[in-house]
C-alpha cells in the first residue's frame, strides 16, 4: 500500500464505487492490500493539514517615547469624560439615552430664541415681553424654577454625574489612574471640571446664545449693549455659581456610591426634596428660613439680590450665602475623604 | 538619600509603615537586583502594602527606599511613570472596548493620543488580543482580562512591571500563555517583575528569585536557585510489591526514608546511597519501578520554610489563604541550613 503526498491527490484518486465493482475490487482489499502484494495497491487517505494564515509570534517591542507632563495627563481624564458626552467612541460611555437627553435638554432650553426670533419677526410686543432682554427674563434663563430648575438643570446635572466615580470604585478603574503618575487631587479636579464643563456648556450656552440673540433680534445699538453688560455679568456670575453647586452636590453623591442610579436619584431628591419640604413649611407655617436647606433656593435667592430683583424670601440673604457655601465646603470635603479612601491594591 | 544606591531596582533599609499600632511592614531591608522577582507571603503579611510602598502612593513610618533610583517618599510621580502595576482584581471599564482602555491607560501616563493608539496596537498584539480588542470588555473571558490589564500595564514599556496574581482565576491554557508573555518580557525584553502570586509553580516559571513577608519582615530573600540547594537532597523510588519490606530494609541500612504508598524518598547521604538503595531491593526481592533525583519545588521551599516558621499545612495554598493567629517568627533554616 503506497501512501501518495497530498499535492499528488489528484493521482491517487480512488476509483468511485461503480469502478471499484467492475474491477471486482472491494474497497477493503484496496484500503489493507488483502490481494497478493503484487498489485498496484493505493488508499484514500485524507489531505494532511497545512498551516495557513500567520503564526502568532510573540515578540517584545520595546518603546522609546517620551512621556508628556502632568497637564497632559490631566487634559487626557477631562477629554475623556468630555468628550464622551459627545461621542462615546474611544472616550468615556455615556448611555445613548443619556446623550439624547442632554441634547433634548440644550435644544429644550434653546426654545427661548426661537420665541425671540418669532417675536421680532411679527413684531408682537406680548411674545417679546416674556423673552425680551431684561433683568427678569435675564434671570429666569438661569434660576427660573419651572422648567429649568424643576426639570432641566437637575436632570441635566443627575444624568452626567451618575457613575463619575462610584464607576471607579466598583469597577476597581480608580487603579487604572492612581498606579499612573496622578495624584488624587488631579483626578479629583478633572473630574469635577468635566462635570462642570458638561453643566456649563449647556447652561452657559444657553444663557451667552439667549443674550446674543436677543441684543440681534431687538435691534440694540453699542450702547444698549454696554449698559447692559453689567446684567450680562451678573446672569454670568450666578451660572458658575448654579453649575459650582450642582456639581458640588453631585460628585459628592457619587463619590459615596457605587453605582450610577443613587448618585443620580439622590440629587434629585437633594434639589427637588428640600425645595418640596421648604415650600409646604413656609405655606402651612409662614417660614420662609427653611429655604435655606434648599440649594436651589439659596442659589435663587442670592441670584435675586445679585440681579436686583425684588427678593421672594423673607430671611437675610446672608443666611442662604451661609448656607450655599457650607454646601459647597462639605460637599467637597466628601469628594475629598471619598477620592482619598480609592484603593489601588484590594486588601 | 546618601546611603542608598541607586544601582538597584528596588532597594530599603529600615522600611517601617505601621497603620496605628498595627505594623504592615517591619524594618525591611532589601536590594533587589532587575530580573523577575516572586513576591510570597500569606495573607495580611504586608505584600499590598510593600507594593503601595514601592508605588510611593503611602507614606512610610520611618526608612528610606528607592525603587529605580527614585525615593518612594518624594518621587512617587516619577517612579510610577517607569513602573507597570497589574493589579488582582478587575480594574477595567466593562463599558469600554478594549483597545479604547488600554489607549485611555496609555494617555493617563502622559502618551499623545496618537503615540498611545500607535503603541495600544502593538502591546494588544504582543498579549495575544487580536481581533477581539474591539469587544467590549464586559463582553471578556478572565483571560482576557487578565490580558488587557497586562497591556495597559506595559503600554509604555516599563522598567519593572508589579503583577498581582496574574494567573488568577485562568484555565490551564490561558494560565500557561500568561506565564510564557510575562517570562517574554523579561528574558525577550530585558524587564524586571516583581510577581505577586499564591501559585508558586508560576512564580517558579517566571521568576529567578523570591521574597517572602512575614508579618511585615523579610523572611526570606534568595535566589530559587540557591534555596533549592539548601534542602536535603532525596531520591524517589517507586516501588512494586512488598513496600514495607522495602522501607524496612532501607531503614536498617541506615538510610533516612518518608513514604507514601509505593512512593519512597530516601536522603541522599553520599554517592553510594543509590547503590545501597539497589541492593535493599535486591535483599528483599522489590521491583524499582522509577528512581529519580528528586528536584524540590519552590511549593516544596515554601512549605519548608513556613513549617520552621510554625505553620503546619499541607500546602501552600491552604497556607496563603488562612493565617493562624498565635504563629511567630522564628529563625528560618531549612533541612537544617541557614536561611
Amino acid at each position: 500500500m503506497t501512501e501518495q503526498p497530498s499535492e499528488n491527490s489528484s493521482e491517487i484518486r480512488p476509483p468511485i464505487d461503480g469502478e471499484m465493482n467492475s474491477l471486482g475490487v472491494t474497497r477493503m482489499e484496496a484500503a489493507f492490500g488483502s490481494g497478493d502484494g503484487d498489485e498496484n495497491a493505493f488508499a484514500a487517505v485524507s489531505q494532511g493539514q497545512t498551516e495557513v494564515g500567520t503564526i502568532f509570534n510573540q515578540v517584545y517591542r520595546p518603546w522609546r517615547g517620551k512621556l508628556g507632563p502632568r497637564w497632559t495627563r490631566n487634559y487626557a481624564i477631562y477629554r475623556h469624560h468630555v468628550y464622551g458626552i459627545i461621542t462615546s467612541k474611544g472616550h468615556r460611555y455615556y448611555h445613548p439615552f443619556i446623550r439624547l437627553a442632554v441634547l433634548f435638554i440644550l435644544i429644550s432650553s434653546m426654545s427661548t430664541l426661537g420665541f425671540l426670533i418669532l417675536g421680532s419677526l411679527i413684531g408682537e410686543p406680548e411674545i417679546m415681553r416674556p423673552f425680551g432682554l431684561n433683568r427678569n427674563n435675564i434671570y429666569s434663563k438661569i434660576l427660573g424654577f419651572f422648567p429649568r430648575n424643576a426639570l432641566w438643570w437637575p436632570l441635566l446635572t443627575a444624568l452626567v454625574i451618575g457613575g463619575m466615580i462610584s464607576e471607579d470604585r466598583a469597577h476597581g478603574t480608580s487603579a487604572i489612574y492612581f498606579s499612573r503618575p496622578i495624584n488624587r487631587l488631579d483626578y479629583a479636579v478633572m473630574k469635577y471640571l468635566s462635570v462642570a464643563s458638561i453643566l456649563g456648556g449647556v447652561i452657559l450656552l444657553t444663557y451667552v446664545s439667549y443674550y446674543s440673540l436677543a441684543i440681534v433680534v431687538e435691534g440694540h445699538g453699542w450702547a444698549y449693549l454696554f449698559d447692559s453688560f453689567p446684567l450680562f455679568v451678573s446672569g454670568l456670575g450666578i451660572s458658575i455659581l448654579l453649575i459650582i453647586t450642582y456639581t458640588s452636590i453631585g460628585m459628592a453623591l457619587s463619590a459615596i456610591s457605587k453605582g450610577k442610579f443613587f448618585p443620580a436619584v439622590g440629587f434629585l431628591s437633594i434639589i427637588l426634596g428640600t425645595k418640596l419640604v421648604a415650600f409646604l413649611i413656609d405655606s402651612l407655617f409662614d417660614r420662609s428660613i427653611v429655604y435655606i436647606l434648599s440649594p436651589y433656593d439659596n442659589l435663587a435667592h442670592i441670584g435675586q439680590l445679585v440681579m436686583g430683583i425684588n427678593p421672594g424670601y423673607d430671611h437675610p440673604v446672608a443666611f442662604s450665602a451661609v448656607s450655599l457655601l457650607a454646601m459647597n465646603v462639605i460637599s467637597l470635603y466628601i469628594i475629598s475623604v471619598r477620592v482619598n479612601s480609592l484603593e489601588v491594591t484590594r486588601e | 538619600m546618601a546611603s542608598l544606591n541607586s544601582d538597584w531596582l528596588i532597594e530599603a533599609k529600615s522600611l517601617t509603615k505601621n497603620y496605628g499600632p498595627h505594623v504592615a511592614l517591619d524594618n525591611v531591608d532589601i536590594q533587589l537586583p532587575r530580573g523577575s522577582i516572586g513576591l510570597l507571603g500569606p495573607n495580611g503579611a504586608g505584600k499590598s502594602t510593600l507594593i503601595k510602598t514601592l508605588l510611593g502612593l503611602i507614606q512610610i513610618t520611618s526608612g528610606e527606599g528607592k525603587v529605580l533610583g527614585h525615593d518612594i517618599r518624594t518621587e512617587g510621580d516619577a517612579i510610577r511613570s517607569k513602573i507597570g502595576y497589574m493589579a488582582e482584581y478587575d480594574t477595567l471599564n466593562p463599558d469600554l472596548n478594549a483597545v479604547d482602555q488600554v489607549r485611555y491607560s496609555g494617555e493617563l501616563l502622559g502618551m499623545s493620543p496618537v503615540v498611545a493608539n500607535q503603541r495600544t496596537h502593538e502591546v494588544m498584539e504582543y498579549v495575544g488580543l487580536r481581533d477581539q480588542r474591539y469587544r467590549k470588555i464586559g463582553t471578556f473571558s478572565t483571560g482576557m482580562q487578565q490580558s488587557a490589564k497586562l497591556a495597559c500595564a506595559i503600554i509604555h514599556d516599563p522598567e519593572l512591571l508589579i503583577v498581582d496574581e496574574p494567573s488568577n482565576g485562568l484555565d490551564q491554557e490561558h494560565r500557561g500563555f500568561m506565564l510564557d508573555t510575562l517570562f517574554n518580557i523579561v528574558r525577550g525584553g530585558g524587564r524586571s517583575i516583581l510577581m505577586s502570586s499564591h501559585l508558586m509553580d508560576d512564580v517558579q516559571i517566571v521568576c529567578d528569585r523570591v521574597i517572602m513577608i512575614h508579618k511585615g519582615r523579610v523572611v526570606v530573600h534568595r535566589r530559587i536557585e540557591d534555596l533549592a540547594r539548601q534542602i536535603d537532597r532525596e531520591i524517589e523510588i517507586s516501588v512494586w510489591g512488598g513496600a514495607s519490606k522495602m522501607e524496612q530494609q532501607l531503614k536498617d541500612s541506615g538510610l533516612t526514608v518518608r513514604r507514601l504508598g509505593r512512593i519512597m524518598r530516601v536522603l541522599r547521604e553520599d554517592e553510594s546511597t543509590v547503590d545501597t538503595i539497589l541492593s535493599c531491593a535486591s535483599k528483599v526481592s522489590v521491583q524499582i519501578r522509577q528512581m529519580e533525583e528528586y528536584e524540590p519545588s519552590l511549593e516544596d521551599l515554601f512549605l519548608l520554610i513556613m513549617d520552621k516558621l510554625g505553620y503546619g499545612t499541607r500546602s501552600a495554598s491552604e497556607l496563603l489563604n488562612s493565617i493562624p493567629e498565635s504563629q511567630v517568627i522564628g529563625d528560618g533554616s531549612i533541612g537544617g541550613a541557614s536561611i
